[in-house]
């Protein structure tokens, strides 16, 4: 009996090595299959010691054959290993690695999502002759050896709620989060709250999370790992895959531009391969502060050896977070630095609560973290002497900053009061002068100035309203309107609407259709002229430019020919500008360059422009002209920008700034569950669409066909994500409007 | 390219588009109609059947789709577009397509930045102002704040007690408003402000636009208007006389027009008419030197009882009632002066041919326009089929209808219930007058409709209002 058990160990062993290698054939595999196939069927015939030789010795042959697959593992193969069934799952870790755990939050299919699951856990520590409880937050996509009711651990929003909410617990009670990431992306529905909406929230949140987060990741699939894994340390298994988008995916964005109707098992593999998402390149990026040696071709169930290496992991990276942020702890951060190569925290007590300060000081680092992150990525193209001078003017920029807002402050109210005070004491005097002159010069008959003005202001040229900044002819004329042609508009046939001259349309109309209000889309130089302050805009940081830094095959190209027509770097576009008279800094995403899509030089651009907004005391106008989301030849140099530049966004408006976001076409995925999503004013311009992933996306991943107006504006402002719709034409003055009645006084509120 | 190479398309319907093809002809023009489905028996298809055979026809969905009109021009050849009066005549983006698009054409009337300038009355009143052009008292720009507009009213009020006036009445109006849409008087100081918080909220709901226009409101003013004609380049405005267009329906609509203006030789005024007259058409010429219009136009004015004038606003476009200042205009000494005929002319880019002093002006021109409508009941128009249409022929009488007289004729519902146009000529006012009621009773006008309802005309109103014509 125990023969054929351990040859049936062995062929499932088999099979699943089959299974990782994908289409492909190995020799030695087959040969080995044979061999225990035809020892399957003479084992009768054999004594048991040469029976049990002979297994023994095919399990050696297997795992040294695994060994030797193992080294030639592709990152198909990897992201082969993470979806097996078999692969270790959130339950096994929590039985095997922690001491003891209660799921919270719904169990299994009693669970408002059960993809996302959440335990309250402890571990417990013997140090010396000290026993430590740990007390831990558990959380984690949960696949379940293929449940069918886990969904692959595809979260819906309000899986990711509930993420949040017990995190937030975990603030509260200050004990650590470990967060376990294993799923292939985001479920892509829009329901309430949406997926972008929740996940945006969550990162925005994160970010100020002050206990210590770890995060480890099997599976990254892109918004969906960003949702819980914005960490203090990221660790990886070494079998994982993190990743803009899965490999799939890309390569049904990419078939189009090779000319495929469906993507190739070449193109995937090759997708996989430029996009940098296995364990060791997002340690040699930097994304990924650490690698869990995994056992041959991935770990399951059986290997209790990984499980103790997890643990010890996990332990001593929120060891090292806790320590590196409490104020007195050289000692145990040497002994640490020590041990580094031992077993882990053998002489070290470190108590995971934090104290208040030290919780400040986690958030800050967190922050810096990630601010470091991604800087090979984007192109510089500033000069070493240019370099300089920026670093120079931008500290002493920061002294003057700090200086004029927060040293000057309070002496300036003074001041100013002061001020208004003398002049109506004053008032009293002159107002009594003005009544005697008039007074004196009615006695000496006189006539007075001003008198009998009535009926001249009423019958004669009044002043012209002042300017508001804006008057005169267009400033930008739209290429669009000077072909003589009609467009119809897509509201013809429901609301009757008349075929309108594309010069009328995208000249004095500003691309609305007269009769319905459908709003077409124009180009990002309509906007610059025209909601901004004429002669106002200076641009900054041009020249940081997008590049290509996964090496994917022909994008060097496909990035130069996009500089080469829009005149852009990159897709995003910085600069400071006023509107009526109001200053204000603007990051600017142009749907032209590359489909809007971000990278590490918009991401970049986007947080310096932030910093420069917060030195400055000025709001921060996102414009979204248009994203198409992240730029996914740019692997997670890409994805991480979601983090980055939330953190960036998080800091600005803590310290009192005033973030306001506009959509204007569509706007979709990574950005929008992001730095985006998470401001508390968004709003939109008439027929754009806002959502997570687009139709085409949807109906792939899901299988559902949505309706036609699943992203529409109204819907996003129905569920609460956006706070209002707005005209094309209105957006000056509604935005001039927001920034009064939301920025008070100072523009620059708190 | 000579005249005669042009091919004028015809974007209107009904009266003036008769008489469109008649001035073609004149001009010996090819021209093409287009007409609409529930047009299809309209006199004027029949004309243009009747003068241009079916190729000079083409049937299109709409009066109001630039592009199916333009698809229509580019299909037949034409050269020229005349837009009538209403649809796209004062439409300055028709006017800038038709002039700017790959295959140019020629628009007859304006240029389209005219008609954009003087389309926008706010825009006008600041022109007007700009030139000492007297406007009607009040704000010449959009008031969007409360504080102004009250100051504003409050001069208003002072400014009409000064004056005399014994019921000082302000309007406020919403300035992007239009057609009687968000309008209020205010007869007191005292309601001001409700009122104007009500528009303005109207207008903001409404329009979007919370900008308000403050004016004075005149009571028991005569409406007077100016002819202008004036070739390409706009360099010497032709005045053609003033027009008294003053009997009106309820709902402002004219009824009857007279010309001249006003008449001091038969009749006294309590101020100088002829100094308020030379003075309306003094004023207008500055206005169309200024702005440098080159077409056929109609400046409107209204006159106060004490005599004042105000630009009210410009019409840029050829007026139903051209024919009454033809009728008493001589160029050169002779008679027969079309106007439809100069605007055509003028606006294929001929020269004038004539200047001010070439125009001269004899008698007096009264126009009917005959309607079917209730008097008795709010003038609501009167639709069915007209059995009978006849009068008698004179050679003062010029009418212009598109009501075929050999076949009963049904009403169109989907446009407006203009049947007839009468106009009469005598050498004085009494002479006209006396005419104009012959005429009236002579005019016969049967029909009858669904409900079998005798068809309604307003003949005894417009014969009731000849008697004090002219008379202020």
């Amino acid at each position: 009996m125990d023969i054929e058990k351990s040859l049936e160990a062995l062929s499932q062993r088999v099979a699943y090595a089959r299974d990782i290698m994908g289409t492909r054939v190995s020799d030695r595999l087959e040969a080995v299959s044979h061999d225990i196939v035809a020892l399957g069927q003479k084992a009768d015939s054999l004594s048991m010691e040469e029976a049990l030789d002979k297994t023994g010795e095919l399990s050696r042959r297997l795992t040294t054959l695994e060994d030797d697959l193992d080294q030639f593992l592709t990152p198909m193969d990897k992201v082969r290993v993470v979806r097996h069934p078999q692969r270790v799952c959130l339950k096994d870790i929590l039985e095997n690695v922690y001491d003891n755990y209660t799921e919270i939050g719904g169990r299994d299919e009693v669970s408002i999502d059960p993809g996302m699951l959440i335990a309250r856990a402890y571990i417990t520590r013997r140090v010396g002759k000290r026993v430590i409880h740990h007390p831990v937050m558990v959380v984690g996509q949960e696949k379940g050896h293929g449940q069918e009711f886990r969904n692959g651990g595809s979260i819906k929003p309000w899986g990711n709620a509930k993420a949040l909410k017990y995190m937030k617990v975990a603030a509260q009670e200050n004990i650590p989060i470990h967060a376990y990431v294993s799923t292939p992306g985001a479920y892509p529905v829009e329901d309430y709250p949406g997926a972008a909406q929740q996940i945006a929230e969550n990162i925005y949140e994160m970010a100020g999370l002050d206990v210590p987060i770890v995060a480890i990741f099997s599976e990254g699939g892109s918004g969906g790992a960003e949702a819980i894994a914005l960490a203090d340390k990221r660790l990886m298994f070494s079998h994982g895959y993190y990743s803009v988008i899965s490999p799939e995916g890309a390569a049904a964005i990419e078939c189009k531009f090779h000319g495929l109707t469906r993507a190739t098992p070449e193109l995937i593999e090759q997708c996989a391969k430029h996009q940098q998402i296995t364990a060791q390149d997002n340690l040699r990026n930097g994304y990924i502060d650490g690698i869990l040696q995994e056992p041959p071709l991935g770990a399951r169930n059986e290997h209790f050896d990984f499980f103790k290496q997890l643990r010890a992991s996990v332990i001593r990276a929120t060891d090292e977070v806790v320590v590196n942020v409490q104020s007195v702890s050289l000692l145990r951060r040497l002994a640490m630095r020590g041990s580094k190569r031992r077993q882990v925290g053998e002489n070290v007590i470190v108590r995971w609560e934090l104290a208040p300060d030290d919780r400040e000081l986690l958030v800050w680092r967190r922050y810096q973290k990630y601010r470091k992150m991604s800087r090979q990525a984007y192109i510089d193209k500033r000069g070493i002497f240019e370099r300089l001078a920026a670093k120079h003017m931008e500290f002493l920029f920061s002294i003057y900053s700090t200086v004029r807002y927060e040293i000057l402050k309070h002496y300036q109210k003074k001041i100013a009061r002061m001020a208004t005070d003398v002049t109506d004491e004053i008032h009293v005097v002159t107002s009594k002068m003005d009544r005697l002159t008039c007074q004196a010069m009615e006695a000496l008959g006189i006539p007075q100035w001003g008198g009998g003005s009535d009926e001249s202001a009423l019958t004669c040229l009044s002043e012209p309203r002042r300017d508001q900044g804006n008057s005169g002819g267009p400033a930008y004329v739209s290429p669009k309107a000077l072909d003589d042609r009609e467009v119809s508009c897509p509201h013809a046939a429901t609301r009757g609407c008349l075929d309108i001259w594309a010069r009328d349309l995208f000249g004095e109309f500003a691309g609305v259709c007269p009769n319905c209000g459908y709003h077409f889309p124009m180009e990002y130089q309509w906007y610059m002229a025209n909601v901004f302050d004429r002669g106002s805009v200076r641009e900054f940081n041009q020249s940081l430019a997008a590049g290509n830094p996964t090496g994917f095959p022909k994008f060097d190209e496909r990035i130069q020919k996009a500089k080469e027509t829009t005149h852009l770097q990159s897709s995003c576009v910085t600069f400071n500008a006023s509107i009526r008279g109001i200053r204000l800094t603007c990051g600017m995403l142009v749907a032209n360059f590359r489909g809007g899509t971000v990278g590490s030089a918009e991401g970049e651009k986007l947080i310096r422009a932030l910093d420069l907004a917060r030195k400055r005391h000025q709001p921060f106008l996102a414009y979204v002209h248009g994203t198409a989301g992240i730029r996914i030849q740019e692997g997670v140099n890409g994805l991480i920008q979601m983090p980055r530049v939330t953190l960036a966004v998080r800091r600005y408006i803590e310290e009192g700034g005033l973030y306001i976001v506009l959509y204007d076409t569509n706007s979709y995925a990574g950005p929008v569950a992001s730095f985006l999503g998470c401001s508390p004013y968004q709003y939109a311009v008439r027929s754009s669409r806002i959502g997570f992933a687009g139709p085409g996306v949807i109906r792939e991943t899901t299988g559902m066909d949505i309706p036609p107006d699943y992203h529409s504006a109204y819907k996003a402002l129905s569920r609460g994500h956006i706070q209002d719709i707005w005209d094309r034409k209105d957006v000056r003055a509604n935005m001039h409007q927001a920034f009064l009645t939301m920025g008070g006084r100072n523009l620059y509120y708190r | 390219m000579s005249r005669d190479q042009n091919k004028v398309l015809i974007a209107n319907r009904g009266e003036i588009a008769v008489r469109i093809m008649q001035a073609c002809r004149d001009l010996g023009l090819d021209f093409v109609a287009v007409y609409t489905k529930e047009d299809a028996a309209s006199g004027h298809v029949a004309l243009a059947r009747e003068l241009g055979g079916e190729n000079a026809l083409v049937r299109i969905h709409n009066y109001l789709d630039a592009g199916d009109v333009l698809s229509a021009a580019d299909a037949t050849g034409a050269t020229a577009i005349h837009p009538g009066y209403g649809f796209f005549s004062e439409n300055y983006r028709f006017a800038r397509r038709v002039a700017e698009r790959s295959r140019p054409m020629h628009f007859i009337g304006p240029s389209w930045r005219v008609i954009r300038d003087l389309g926008d009355k706010i825009n006008t009143k600041r022109l007007a102002r700009s030139l000492g052009v007297p406007t009607v008292p009040g704000s010449d720009r959009a008031i969007y704040d409360e504080m102004e507009a009250e100051s504003i009213a409050q001069q208003l009020f002072d400014y009409q007690e000064k004056q005399g006036v014994s019921r000082p009445m302000v309007l406020v109006k919403a300035s992007a408003g239009g057609g009687g849409m968000g309008i209020d008087e205010v007869h007191n100081m005292n309601r001001f402000r409700q009122t104007y918080r009500r528009i303005r909220n109207y207008s903001q709901r409404q329009f979007n636009d919370p900008g308000v226009l403050i004016e004075q409101r005149i009571f028991n003013y005569n409406h007077l208007e100016v002819q202008i004609v004036s070739a390409r380049g706009g360099e010497n405005p032709v005045h053609f006389g003033t027009r008294n267009c003053s009997v009106q329906s309820p709902g402002r609509q004219k009824r009857i027009e007279t010309a001249p203006g006003f008449f001091p030789e038969g009749l006294s005024y309590s101020f100088d008419a002829r100094k308020v007259m030379d003075d309306i058409v003094r004023h207008s010429l500055s206005i169309a030197r200024e702005i440098k219009y080159d077409n056929v136009g109609t400046w409107e004015w209204i006159v106060t009882p004490k005599g004042d004038p105000f630009l009210m606003e410009v019409n840029t476009r050829i007026q139903v009632e051209n024919g009454v200042s033809a009728a008493i205009s001589r160029i050169k000494g002779q008679d027969g002066v079309n106007l439809i005929r100069e605007q055509i002319r003028l606006g294929l880019g001929e020269s004038m041919g004539y200047s001010q002093n070439d125009v001269s002006f004899a008698g007096v021109g009264i126009e009917y326009r005959i309607i079917a409508e209730d008097t008795q009941n709010r003038f609501a128009p009167w639709t069915g089929r007209i059995e009978k249409i006849a009068w008698r022929e004179q050679d003062w009488l010029k009418l212009h209808t598109h009501v075929p007289q050999d076949r009963p004729y049904q009403i169109p519902t989907e446009y407006d219930p203009n049947l007839a146009l009468a106009i009469i000529w005598g050498k004085d006012l009494e002479e006209a007058k006396a005419r104009g009621t012959a005429f009236l009773d002579d005019f016969v006008l049967e029909g009858v409709d669904a409900q079998g309802v005798a068809l309604k005309s307003n003949i005894a109103f417009l014969r009731e209002k000849t008697k004090d014509l002219l008379e202020f």
